[in-house]
C-alpha cells in the first residue's frame, strides 16, 4: 500500500514544486529591489549587484524556505487525509442510517459468516495450534505398534519391545514407558469406598513431559523398586475430590486396593495426561514386567513417550525406532514380527481422529464466509448501482474517482467491522454450545475459548472481507462512464450487460458453494444415520450396564472369584425390575482386548500376518440378555467347568473368515501369546455384533466362558422392565448389601454408551448441517436480493416491452430464464465442489459413497426449491410493472 | 541590537511582520519596505532572514501565503494573517509593550541604588 502522506501527487492542483515556488517569490523580491534602485538613478547592473548583496545568500535562504514549505505541504496532506476519512465515515454512517434494511441485513449476514468462522477457528486453534501443556512440546513423540494385519494403527507396545527401544535408541534425551489405559482401583477413605483410575508410569514420566508436581516431589528411580516403595502422585482433581484439598496431603497414607501408599506429590491443576485420565500414578518397574517370559513380549499394554534430543527431527527419531523395530522383528519373529514400530509427534497422537472433522469444519466455515462475501458483494453492487446517479453528480461536482472508490471502501470496512463485532458475540454463543456438544469429541487439553489470537484472527477476517467485497462495487464505480450514467439515469435505460453478468456470477457462485456444503452435510448425516440404523447385532434398548470391582484381598483363586460372582449375580438378579442379567470382561466398544490367533492343523501364518481377534469372556446368559442369536452349536452352560477343556464361541464373521466351507464346530484354536497353552474347542457360532459403531462391517469375535476364564473387574448388563436407569439405585443398594467393600461405577444405559462412541462423528454432522442451513438461508437471501435488484433495474425495459404489446407471461419468462441460467451454472459449478468435499470427507463416510446420487439429488432439489421461492418475489414484481407510471 | 548593522531579535521580527500584515495582505518585499519605513529606517530588515521567518510563521499557522497579482501585473506571493495570527499579534503586542515600558522605566530611572552612594 502506498503512503498517502508522501505521495508526489498529493500537491493540490496548480501547485508548483517547493523549490520553484520559493525561487519565484525571491526572484520577485530581488526584481522589485532592482527596480527601486534603478528608479533612484542607479544603473541596472550596479542595482542588481547591490540588491543581491543586500539580500545575502540567496541559495541557502531558498533551500531553507523550500524545506519548510515541503514540510508544511506534507502536514497539509495528512490533515486532508484524516479530514477525508472523517467525512467518509460520517457519510458512511449517514448512508447506512438511510438504508436501514440493507445495513441490518449486511451486518447480520456478515456477523453470521464471521461468527461461524471465529467459533470454528477457536476450536481449531485450541486443538491444533495452541501449545500442548508440556515443556517444549514439539520435542515430544510417542512410539506406537502398527499391526500388519490392519487391526491397529496405533497399538500398544509389549514390555520387551518398549525396553529394547529404550536401550537401543539414540534419538531421545529422556523417555518413559507407561500404561496405556488407567485401571480401576478401589479407594477406601473416610467417605467410603470408591473407584480411582490408577496408571503405572516409569519414574521419568513427568520429567520427560517437563511437568513438575505442584506439591511434593516427582518420582525417583527408587520409587519403582516394587517391594519397598509405595509412592503415589495424585492429580489436582483427585486431591480436591478425595481429600478436600487437604494442604497436608503430601506424606499422607492412602489405601488403594487394600495396599497403603504414600502420597509424595500433587500434579498441577492444568496437567493433562497424554493418555487416558488417571487420578493417581504409581511408579512402574520395567524389569519386573520383563520377568514373565510369555507376557513380557506377547502382551501389548504399554505406551512410550520420548523427548527428542535438541536438533533431532521427528523423521530422524522415526527412522531410528524403525531400524530398531526391523531388528526386533528378526530377533523375535513370533512376538515382534506382527507389528512395526512407528513414531509420531505427541500432538498428532493426542489430536488423533479429531483432525479430519476439524479440517472439515474449517472448510465449511470458510465456504459460509465465501457465500457471505458473494452475498454482500452482490448487495453492495446493487446499492452502488442504485446510487450511481449520486456518484455521477459528485464526480460532476469535482470528486475524483479515487475519492469515490475510497469512500466505498471506507463504507464497506465500516460495515465489516460492525459485522465482525456482532460476529464475535455470536461466536461466544456458538462456543458455549460447542463446549457441551464436543465434550467427547475433542482432546482433553483443548479449552474452547475466544482468546486474543482468535479475536485478532476474527477482526482480520472482518477487515479482509470488508475490503474484498468492497472492491467489486468500487471497481464498477471506477469503470463507469459518469457522464453517460448521468445522462442515462435521468433518461432511463436498463443496467449494463456487464453488471448484470457480474451479479449473475455472484448468484451462481453462492449456489455452487451452498450445494457443496449441503451435499457434504447430507453425506455426513447419511453416514451417521447408517451408523445408528445398521443393526448392531444385539438389542441395546432397555439395557443398563454397571462396572464392578471386588475387594482384592478376599479373592485369592479363580474358584473364589467364580463363586463370589455367582453369588453376586444371584443377588442382583433378584432386584425387582431386572428381567435378565449377564456379565462380561468388557462391554462392546471400539477398543476391546484382542489376542493373536493360531488354528490347529492350519499352517502357522508368517509372523507378520498374524491375526489379532477380539476376545471377551462372558457369562452363560450373555447372548440371551443382549439378544445375540445362536447360529449353530451351543452357548456356554454348567458343563464348562473350570477343569473341563476350554470352550470357545465364535461370531459368524469369524466362521466365514476361517472356516468358509464349514467345520468350525469342534475346531481347536489357541489365543494369546503363550505357544504352550492348551487348545480351546469351538462349541458354538453366534450372530455378529458390531462392537465398534463407527465400523460398517462386524469384526470377528471370540467368546470364552467366565466359568473358565474369570476376570477381576466385571461389567454387569441388566435387561430392565421399563426405564433402565430406574434400576441404577436399587442395583447399587443390592451390591452394597452383598459386600460393603464392592465398588460399583460407570452406571450407564447401553444406548448412552453407544451414543458417546458416536460423539466424535455426530459433531461434524451437527455442525456441518448447521453450516449448510446457514448457507442455504444466506444463499436464498442472496438470490432474492440479486434478482429483485435485477428486475428493478429492468423495470423500465419491461414497461416498454409491455407497452409494445408483450404479455406478462413473457416478462415472467424473461426473469425466470435469466434466473434459471445462473442457477444451472451454479449447480454445474457445485458438482465440482461436491467432488472436492466428497474426497475430503472420504474417511468420515460410512455406508454411503462420496458421490451418492440420493444425497446429491435431494440437496440439489432443496437448493432449487429455495432459489425458486426466492425468485418468485422478483418475478411477481416484474409482471406487475405498470407501463404508464414507469414510462412517465 | 540597536546598531544599524545588527540583526533583529527573532521574536521582534515576527512581531513586526504580524504588525505589517494587520494592515492587510502583503508580499515579502512590501513587508520589508513597510518595516523600514515605519521605523524611520532605524530597523533595516535583513532580507535573508525575513523569508525563513515568513515560512516559519506559515508553518505555525499564523499567516498564510497565496499567489496574487500586484498593481503592475506581476505575480507575487501575498501573506495575510490567520485567526491564530491575529490572536498572536494581540498577545505579542501587549507583551512587547510591557517589556518596552519596563526597560524604559529602568533605563530612565533617576533613583540611584543604595550601593552607589
Amino acid at each position: 500500500m502506498h503512503n498517502p502522506f508522501s505521495h508526489p501527487d498529493s500537491r493540490r492542483p496548480f501547485e508548483s514544486a517547493p523549490q520553484t515556488e520559493v525561487g519565484d517569490e525571491l526572484a520577485f523580491h530581488l526584481e522589485q529591489r532592482v527596480r527601486d534602485y534603478v528608479s533612484r538613478g542607479m544603473d541596472p547592473s550596479t542595482a542588481r549587484a547591490t540588491a543581491l548583496e543586500r539580500f545575502g545568500n540567496v541559495t541557502s535562504v531558498q533551500r531553507e524556505c523550500a524545506e519548510m514549505l515541503e514540510d508544511e505541504r506534507r502536514a497539509d496532506a495528512r490533515r486532508d487525509w484524516f479530514e477525508d476519512l472523517r467525512q467518509d465515515l460520517q457519510f458512511g454512517l449517514r448512508s447506512a442510517a438511510r438504508a436501514k434494511l440493507f445495513t441490518a441485513l449486511a451486518v447480520l449476514t456478515l456477523a453470521l459468516g464471521i461468527g461461524a468462522n471465529a467459533a470454528v477457528f477457536g476450536v481449531v486453534k485450541s486443538v491444533l495450534l495452541d501449545a500442548l501443556p508440556y515443556r517444549e512440546p514439539q520435542r515430544l513423540v510417542r512410539v506406537f505398534a502398527r499391526f500388519r494385519d490392519g487391526s491397529s494403527e496405533r497399538g500398544a507396545l509389549s514390555a520387551g519391545a518398549a525396553n529394547d527401544v529404550g536401550i537401543r535408541q539414540r534419538s531421545f534425551s529422556s523417555f518413559a514407558v507407561f500404561q496405556t489405559t488407567a485401571g480401576d482401583r478401589i479407594y477406601k477413605g473416610d467417605g467410603g469406598t470408591g473407584i480411582v483410575h490408577a496408571a503405572w508410569v516409569q519414574p521419568a514420566f513427568l520429567s520427560t513431559l517437563g511437568v513438575v508436581p505442584a506439591l511434593g516431589r516427582d518420582f525417583h528411580e527408587d520409587d519403582a523398586r516394587g517391594d519397598t516403595a509405595f509412592a503415589a502422585i495424585i492429580t489436582h482433581d483427585a486431591w480436591q475430590r478425595l481429600f478436600g484439598g487437604n494442604p497436608h496431603i503430601v506424606g499422607a497414607s492412602i489405601l488403594i486396593n487394600g495396599i497403603a501408599r504414600q502420597v509424595i506429590g500433587v500434579l498441577p491443576r492444568d496437567f493433562v495426561s497424554p493418555v487416558s485420565n488417571a487420578d493417581v500414578y504409581f511408579a512402574l518397574s520395567l524389569p519386573a514386567l520383563l520377568r514373565d517370559p510369555v507376557s513380557s513380549r506377547g502382551s501389548h499394554y504399554l505406551s512410550f513417550v520420548g523427548r527428542m534430543k535438541p536438533g533431532v527431527s521427528v523423521e530422524q527419531a522415526h527412522d531410528d525406532v524403525d531400524a530398531i523395530s526391523t531388528a526386533l522383528s528378526r530377533e523375535y519373529p513370533r512376538d515382534d514380527g506382527p507389528f512395526q514400530l512407528t513414531t509420531t509427534s505427541l500432538r498428532d497422537a493426542m489430536v488423533g481422529d479429531t483432525r479430519t472433522p476439524l479440517l472439515v469444519l474449517m472448510a465449511s466455515a470458510g465456504l459460509v464466509l465465501l457465500i457471505t462475501c458473494a452475498n454482500l458483494a452482490g448487495a453492495l453492487l446493487s446499492r452502488t448501482i442504485s446510487r450511481r446517479k449520486e456518484f455521477a453528480v459528485r464526480v460532476a461536482l469535482g470528486a475524483g474517482r479515487g475519492r469515490l472508490v475510497r469512500q466505498l471502501l471506507t463504507e464497506s470496512t465500516l460495515l465489516a467491522l460492525t459485522g465482525g463485532l456482532v460476529g464475535i458475540l455470536l461466536a461466544l454463543l456458538g462456543l458455549s454450545a460447542l463446549r457441551t456438544l464436543a465434550l467427547h469429541a475433542l482432546p482433553s487439553y483443548a479449552h474452547l475459548t475466544l482468546d486474543s489470537g482468535t479475536l485478532v484472527y476474527t477482526m482480520l477476517l472482518a477487515l479482509c472481507t470488508g475490503i474484498a467485497f468492497g472492491v467489486f462495487p468500487a471497481l464498477s464505480v471506477g469503470r463507469a462512464n459518469m457522464q453517460s450514467t448521468l445522462r442515462d439515469e435521468t433518461r432511463g435505460t436498463s443496467e449494463s450487460r456487464r453488471s448484470r453478468r457480474l451479479r449473475g456470477a455472484l448468484v451462481a457462485g453462492q449456489i455452487a458453494l451452498c450445494l457443496s456444503l449441503l451435499a457434504g452435510a447430507g453425506l455426513l448425516a447419511r453416514s451417521l444415520w447408517a451408523m445408528t440404523s445398521t443393526p448392531l447385532g444385539f438389542n441395546p434398548n432397555g439395557l443398563l450396564t454397571v462396572d464392578v470391582q471386588p475387594p482384592l484381598n478376599q479373592l485369592h483363586t479363580s474358584e473364589d472369584m467364580a463363586s463370589y460372582y455367582a453369588r453376586l449375580e444371584d443377588q442382583l438378579r433378584a432386584v425387582p425390575g431386572v428381567t435378565a442379567i449377564a456379565s462380561a470382561s468388557e462391554l462392546p466398544s471400539g477398543s476391546m482386548n484382542s489376542n493373536g490367533l493360531a488354528i490347529e492343523g492350519a499352517p502357522p501364518p508368517p509372523s507378520d500376518q498374524m491375526s489379532f481377534i477380539t476376545y471377551v469372556s462372558v457369562s452363560d446368559d450373555y447372548f440371551r440378555t443382549l439378544g445375540i442369536p445362536l447360529r449353530s452349536g451351543r452357548t456356554f452352560g454348567p458343563e464348562d467347568r473350570p477343569d473341563a477343556p476350554s470352550s470357545i464361541v465364535i461370531s459368524s464373521a469369524m466362521e466365514q473368515r476361517y472356516w468358509p466351507h464349514g467345520g468350525a464346530l469342534g475346531a481347536r484354536i489357541r489365543l494369546g501369546p503363550d505357544a504352550n497353552a492348551p487348545w480351546k474347542i469351538i462349541v458354538g457360532v453366534v450372530g455378529d455384533v458390531r462392537n465398534d459403531p463407527l465400523r460398517a462391517d462386524p469384526e470377528p469375535i471370540t467368546y470364552a466362558s467366565r466359568r473358565q476364564e474369570p476376570t477381576m473387574g466385571v461389567s454387569f448388563i441388566f435387561r430392565a422392565r421399563g426405564n433402565p436407569l430406574a434400576l441404577a439405585a436399587p442395583i447399587k443398594r443390592a451390591a452394597t448389601a452383598f459386600d460393603a467393600d464392592l465398588a460399583t461405577h460407570n452406571v450407564a444405559t447401553m444406548r448412552s454408551l453407544l451414543s458417546n462412541g458416536l460423539a466424535g462423528r455426530r459433531l461434524p454432522v451437527v455442525l456441518m448441517t448447521a453450516f449448510g442451513a446457514l448457507a442455504l438461508v444466506l444463499a436464498s437471501v442472496g438470490v432474492y436480493a440479486m434478482f429483485a435488484a435485477m428486475a428493478a433495474a429492468r423495470e423500465r425495459e419491461f414497461s416498454v416491452r409491455i407497452a409494445l404489446g408483450s404479455s406478462r407471461q413473457a416478462i415472467a419468462g424473461l426473469v425466470l430464464r435469466q434466473g434459471a441460467v445462473w442457477m444451472a451454472v451454479g449447480l454445474a459449478g457445485g458438482i465440482v465442489g461436491v467432488v472436492m468435499v466428497g474426497s475430503l470427507l472420504r474417511n468420515l463416510l460410512f455406508g454411503v459413497r462420496a458421490l451418492d446420487p440420493v444425497t446429491l439429488g435431494a440437496t440439489a432439489m432443496m437448493l432449487l426449491a429455495c432459489a425458486t421461492l426466492a425468485l418468485l418475489g422478483p418475478v411477481r414484481r416484474a409482471t406487475r410493472v405498470d407501463a404508464t407510471t414507469v414510462l412517465r | 541590537m540597536f546598531n544599524n548593522d545588527s540583526g533583529l531579535l527573532q521574536g521582534t521580527l515576527e512581531l513586526l511582520v504580524l504588525k505589517t500584515l494587520s494592515w492587510g495582505p502583503m508580499h515579502g518585499y512590501g513587508i520589508a519596505n513597510w518595516i523600514e519605513g515605519a521605523t524611520n529606517d532605524v530597523l533595516r530588515i535583513e532580507e535573508g532572514s525575513l523569508y525563513p521567518a515568513l515560512y516559519r510563521m506559515t508553518r505555525r499557522g499564523w499567516i498564510k501565503g497565496t499567489w496574487g497579482v500586484t498593481e503592475n501585473n506581476r505575480r507575487a506571493k501575498y501573506y495575510r494573517l490567520t485567526a491564530e495570527g491575529k490572536r498572536q499579534f494581540q498577545e505579542q503586542t501587549s507583551g512587547w509593550e510591557r517589556f518596552a515600558a519596563a526597560v524604559t522605566l529602568a533605563v530612565g530611572s533617576a533613583h540611584a541604588p543604595s550601593w552607589a552612594s
